[in-house]
């Protein structure tokens, strides 16, 4: 079932790629092949790969139960939010947040994944920032 | 005469201060990473890349740390293996087999030492190997025209399709997302932009780390923890056997085959580890019979084999992939994409033009194969202790680990949310049993094989005739069919004939 959902998605994007390829403008072209045809080449090999998937399915043996699904939806979240917090709030604060939950996602107890994750986020800032010279932004703590 | 002249060229810059660290570093990191279940070596690269990438190192010295992780995780993938009856990589699932039995009725010292030893004689030959082989194909390359580029892009699809993953429609749409990822952005020929969606980030293409990282470590991330809940493992202890010379001596013809078969496996494109290490426990287990009651239940041999030749399939993954710009595996496909980041192009020159980057990371690896021999004996209790790290502290560190490495490329909030987006997207392929090595492949060879191809119709004026044209081109092709007709073959063959091959392990997997 879902390969038939993710094929028909596929045959969708090989149209797409295949009209945004032909339609592309091309002032200019000094080769027989131009930017086109290779798009359009592979939009029609993943077309045919598409349709043969839609005819054949594979057997679905995926079937997340309500707890994995909110587990996994609580991991995207924290993903999220840790791009999100990750250059205005700067590198400590983001990683301690992030950091914390995800360990008592994983079954920590709170404190102790509050004080891990304390330890990791200050350790690894200066581990990267000042050893490693890595680009890590200070964001409001240290105001950089 | 010359290669050896080359090698010693290879071993001044391999034994450079900063190289010779970065070949420890990078082969501790990766026993480390290889050994941690869930985390394999492919992981342990596309989240280092990034950092090695935005350290400044030069290119010959990230290439020999990113190298050794690779080669290290598959000496660490084995202490799972054994102790856990866990996997740590996908290389590694043969050596469960004999191995966790071993390890069961105490003789887990024994099979650690001995899987040690076999791995190492395993690299060591496939260097050998390596060392005699790659200069000769470099130099057979050299005659290579676009023509002959093309084809060999679509043997390697090819043989990726048929060998690896779990049907050959799922890899080939794979391949052709990872090729049409690559051709976004501006048009090297007419500087025309395709499919940027109007969004400046993907003006110059589509970030190979961003991609990389995404599919493999954010949906691995994703996957421990759907893995979680059943995630209790029990570590049966190591005990005080040892690996004795009798073993060593029982298992010498075991483990020259496997290395050799590991070898070839691992120079086939799109064929790594997996499919190398269950190829010569089956061949082992065939030449055995009559006598192969034990395998299964923890003969050394059927120990030695997969060890032996997982460790020879990484070294020969890495002949193509220096010689002719193809890489072997997923992982290699990943090495191959950090020289493109530092505008170094694999091939057949070079070997001529910059041999301080080949066989620097040859010697590098002589180097990094010794030491790992001494860290995965005298030292193999702290692997085994670190074995025990709950994921409830690894997986903050990972995720951490690519968040600083993405944005230390660009220092763009938009790569990380681009990140997430396609590790979610890889974990939904993952789920529908699609392999992502061969997005990887496709990704990091769009942009040559569009332009060997435009290259060539240039040179014919438009006329397709020329994919068939001269004796190399009808060479590849045949090949080509070959790879994409004996499989099928040789599965109706197995059909029909008595059902001897054991492995039933999944072989989808990416190494």
């Amino acid at each position: 079932m879902y390969d038939r959902i993710l094929a028909g998605a596929l045959l969708l994007l090989s149209g797409l790629v295949a009209w945004a390829a032909l339609s592309l403008d091309v002032p200019f072209q000094y080769e027989p092949l131009g930017p086109k045809a290779f798009p359009v080449i592979l939009a029609a090999l993943l077309a045919i790969a598409a349709c043969w998937l839609m005819y054949r399915p594979g057997k679905n043996d995926w079937h997340p139960n309500a707890a994995v699904l909110a587990k996994l939806a609580a991991g995207l979240c924290l993903m999220v939010t840790y791009a999100v917090l990750f250059e205005p709030v700067g590198f400590i604060i983001a990683t301690f947040v992030v950091g914390s939950l995800f360990s008592w996602l994983f079954g920590e107890t709170p404190l102790r994944a509050g004080s891990y994750a304390l330890v990791m986020s200050l350790s690894s800032y200066f581990l990267l920032k000042e050893l490693l010279q890595l680009n890590v932004p200070a964001g409001v703590l240290i105001g950089g | 005469m010359e290669t050896l002249n080359f090698l010693a060229t290879g071993f001044s810059v391999a034994l450079a201060p900063l190289n010779l660290m970065l070949v420890l570093v990078g082969c501790f990191v990766g026993t480390l990473i290889g050994s941690l279940p869930g985390i394999g070596p492919i992981n342990g690269v596309a989240i280092l890349l990034p950092l090695a990438y935005a350290m400044g190192f030069p290119p010959e010295s990230a290439l020999i740390l990113l190298a050794g992780v690779y080669y290290g995780a598959e000496y660490g993938g084995r202490i799972s293996s054994i102790l856990l009856n866990v996997p740590g990589d996908a290389g590694a699932i043969m050596t469960t087999l004999d191995g966790y039995p071993m390890s069961k009725r105490g003789e887990g010292g024994r099979a650690l030492a001995l899987s040690a030893v076999s791995s190492f004689a395993g690299s060591m030959g496939a260097l050998l190997m390596m060392v005699v082989s790659a200069p000769l194909l470099s130099q057979f390359a050299i005659q290579f025209g676009p023509t002959e580029y093309v084809w060999l892009m679509v043997f390697a699809f090819t043989c990726l399709a048929t060998m690896v993953g779990s049907r050959p429609v799922k890899t080939m749409v794979g391949v052709m997302i990872g090729l049409l990822l690559a051709t976004v952005g501006v048009d090297s020929g007419t500087g025309v932009l395709r499919f940027t969606l109007g969004i400046p980030n993907f003006f110059d293409g589509v970030d190979f780390l961003v991609v990389v990282i995404g599919l493999f470590a954010i949906s691995e991330v994703l996957a421990l923890l759907e893995q979680w809940a059943r995630n209790d493992f029990v570590i049966t202890p190591v005990g005080k056997s040892f690996v004795s010379v009798a073993d060593l001596l029982a298992v010498k013809w075991v483990v020259l085959r496997s290395t050799v078969i590991g070898f070839l496996i691992g120079v086939l494109p799109g064929t790594g580890a997996s499919i190398a290490s269950a190829v010569a426990y089956g061949t082992e287990k065939r030449i055995a019979e009559g006598d192969d009651e034990q395998f299964g239940k923890g003969d050394i041999r059927g120990l030695a084999a997969p060890e032996a030749a997982n460790n020879a399939s990484a070294a020969g993954s890495m002949v193509p992939m220096l010689t002719l710009g193809i890489p072997g595996s997923g992982t290699t496909a990943i090495l191959l994409g950090a020289l493109m980041m530092f505008n170094i192009t694999p091939g057949p020159l070079l070997f001529e033009q910059q041999p301080e980057i080949a066989w620097g990371l040859i010697a590098s690896m002589f180097i990094g194969n010794i030491a790992l021999l001494v860290m995965n004996l005298p030292m193999i209790g702290l692997f085994v202790r670190l074995l025990s790290i709950r994921q409830a502290y690894l997986v903050p560190v990972i995720v951490m680990l690519t968040f600083v490495g993405i944005y230390s490329i660009h220092g763009d909030s938009f790569d990380l949310f681009f990140m997430v987006v396609l590790g979610v997207f890889g974990f939904l392929l993952r789920k529908l049993h699609f392999s992502l090595a061969p997005v990887i492949l496709g990704l990091v060879l769009g942009e040559v094989l569009e332009e060997n191809l435009r290259r060539a119709l240039s040179i014919s004026g438009g006329d397709w005739g020329i994919l068939f044209n001269g004796p190399m081109a009808y060479t590849l092709a045949g090949a080509t069919a070959a790879a994409l007709l004996v499989p099928s073959l040789w599965r109706w063959y197995k059909k029909s004939g008595p059902r001897t091959v054991v492995t039933g392990a999944p072989l989808a997997e990416d190494d």
